[in-house]
């Protein structure tokens, strides 16, 4: 009988608690999403499915070693770990208050030493660190997954129409805009007692604006890895809503007429130009802003083995098979940051609707600074194009060509809004390097 | 007075942030058009080579161009002829 009791304690559905309920119907709507929908599949199919592994109660996949054995171990293994943490429990309280002691007693900055001996103590009990607490840890904690990511986004990038027209860098620019507008709008919130956002978590929420994947993971594993799973999930959802979101501010912004603007041609872009380029815009970040040289080193090394041709096969696996296995990896580490205690709190809702008036900001300042240039600039600039500079490559610049196409179906903006569009990569790296010599 | 504090940090980062976006890439418009001026100056072959190779490809392929229009209605009239039975 005893031993029937302890299978059943041991049961999932003796252990489900109703937040981690939640969160796994959270995470089979983000594969439904994924799936039915079709919003970046590649990262919220893994990103959804790590949600669901990182809430099945008492399997602690997302957790480390100590935690899980605090959570589940037996009593000696408690005391053991407790007398690693330099405390004795009370032998009079229940095993549940011990669990409850120890987890807060590891929450609350313990010195680093104890911390080590009791995981020591824990693993030589036999727990082992979760497997998506081990992706985490390796891919997300070391910055190492959204830059290989990124390297792999720089050798799929052509920068050939950003350099046949590089004023379009400007539009890149003022689509930025977003990233900063969010970050204050995170703080006034603050201010106004709505939420309760540090700087360093307003900054990370942000970078949502910058529609970037790698970039806001990036930054939010820096500034705020306790928001790290609902800004992932933000920037890829809005990603994934580009062309719902995108097309009512350009239609707002901008009259028909200027939607029917034609451009010139974009000139031939010579080899030695692209491959000179990654090696410009890296001097020029060694020499200004050292702090985004992690994002923009790779990206740059990534479009330089692309565009030098000697190095095909690095470029091919850099483009397919790397990405795609950090891809994985990236997602389900993502995933799991998905667990209730931290993802169900007022403050995801906020990064929710802070993200996509990120996205609206963006698109707008970048529609409003395509007209300005176009005031002052002999060559023609269509405003639709200033709404790629948010990045979302390529979405963002399909949208541009898909609403100028409506307004004139012999306009083809595709090629012109791809530099606006490579530029807002640039600038929310830079944005994100900013932040990070900031507040890093 | 701790939030306006916060505010006014957000406020700065706001503005330094964005100013170092544009000065950043304003620095990178200026260096890229020299680039592209630069070697269009000391290297026009490269340009001109690759102006004139697709040319020199399209003339030597339009003395094929009949071949091939050749084959291709033959496949179509073969296609068509299959599809009425």
């Amino acid at each position: 009988m005893d031993k029937l009791v302890t299978l059943w304690e041991g049961s999932g559905l003796y252990n489900l608690e109703l937040g981690q309920v939640v969160m796994v119907a959270v995470g089979m709507l983000l594969l439904y999403l994924a799936i039915y929908k079709k919003f970046e599949p590649l990262l919220l199919v893994p990103i959804g499915f790590g949600g669901i592994l990182a809430n099945i109660p008492e399997a602690g996949l997302a957790i480390s070693a100590l935690d899980q054995a605090i959570e589940v171990a037996r009593p000696v293994v408690l005391e053991q770990i407790a007398s690693a943490l330099g405390v004795t429990l009370d032998p009079l309280a229940s095993v549940s208050v011990w669990r409850e002691t120890l987890k807060q007693l590891v929450d609350s900055g313990i010195s680093p030493d104890q911390l080590r001996a009791a995981h020591d103590t824990a693993s030589y009990a036999g727990y082992s660190d979760g497997l998506l607490y081990v992706f985490y840890s390796v891919a997300i904690t070391t910055g190492i997954a959204p830059l290989i990511i990124f390297m792999g986004v720089g050798a799929m990038t052509d920068f050939g129409p950003l350099l046949a027209n590089p004023r379009t860098l400007f539009l890149g620019a003022a689509a930025q805009f977003g990233i900063f507008a969010t970050l204050f709008g995170a703080v006034a919130m603050s201010a106004m007692g709505w939420m309760d956002f540090t700087l360093n978590q307003s900054a990370a929420i942000g970078i949502i604006g910058g529609a970037d994947g790698p970039t806001s993971i990036y930054v939010s594993s820096m500034l705020a890895p306790e928001l790290l799973g609902a800004i992932a999930v933000a920037a890829y959802a809005y990603m994934a809503l580009v062309p719902l979101i995108q097309p009512p501010i350009m239609r707002l912004l901008t009259t028909q007429k200027e939607r029917q603007i034609k451009m010139t041609q974009l000139r031939p872009v010579s080899k030695l130009e692209k491959v000179v380029f990654p090696l410009l815009l890296l001097i020029l970040v060694a020499l200004f802003l050292p702090d985004a040289a992690p994002l923009l080193g790779m990206f740059c090394f990534g479009n330089l083995m692309r565009e030098c041709g000697v190095v095909e096969r690095l470029s091919d696996t850099a483009q397919n098979a790397l990405i795609n296995i950090v891809t994985i990896v990236l997602g389900l580490a993502v995933g799991s940051k998905l667990m209730a205690e931290s993802f169900l709190a007022l403050e995801t809702l906020g990064i929710m609707a802070l993200g996509i008036v990120a996205f609206a900001i963006g698109t707008a300042s970048g529609v409003i600074m395509a007209k300005l240039m176009n005031m002052v600039s002999r060559m023609p600039i269509n405003p639709l194009i200033g709404a790629a500079g948010v990045s979302a490559v390529p979405m963002a610049a399909r949208v541009a060509n898909k609403v100028g196409l409506e307004a004139n179906p012999h306009n083809f903006l595709l090629m012109h809004a791809m530099g606006p569009n490579v530029a807002g990569v640039i600038g929310s790296a830079v944005a994100a390097g900013v932040m990070i010599k900031y507040l890093g | 007075m701790q939030d306006s504090e916060l505010l006014q940090d957000g406020l700065a980062l706001m503005a330094l942030g964005m100013g170092f976006v544009f000065v950043f890439l304003t620095v990178l418009v200026i260096s890229v058009t020299l680039m592209s001026k630069l070697i269009g100056r000391f290297q026009p072959a490269a340009v001109a080579t690759g102006q004139t190779k697709p040319t020199a490809t399209s003339a030597t392929s339009s003395a094929k161009d009949d071949e091939v229009i050749a084959v291709i209605s033959a496949a179509v009239h073969r296609y068509r002829k299959s599809r009425r039975h």
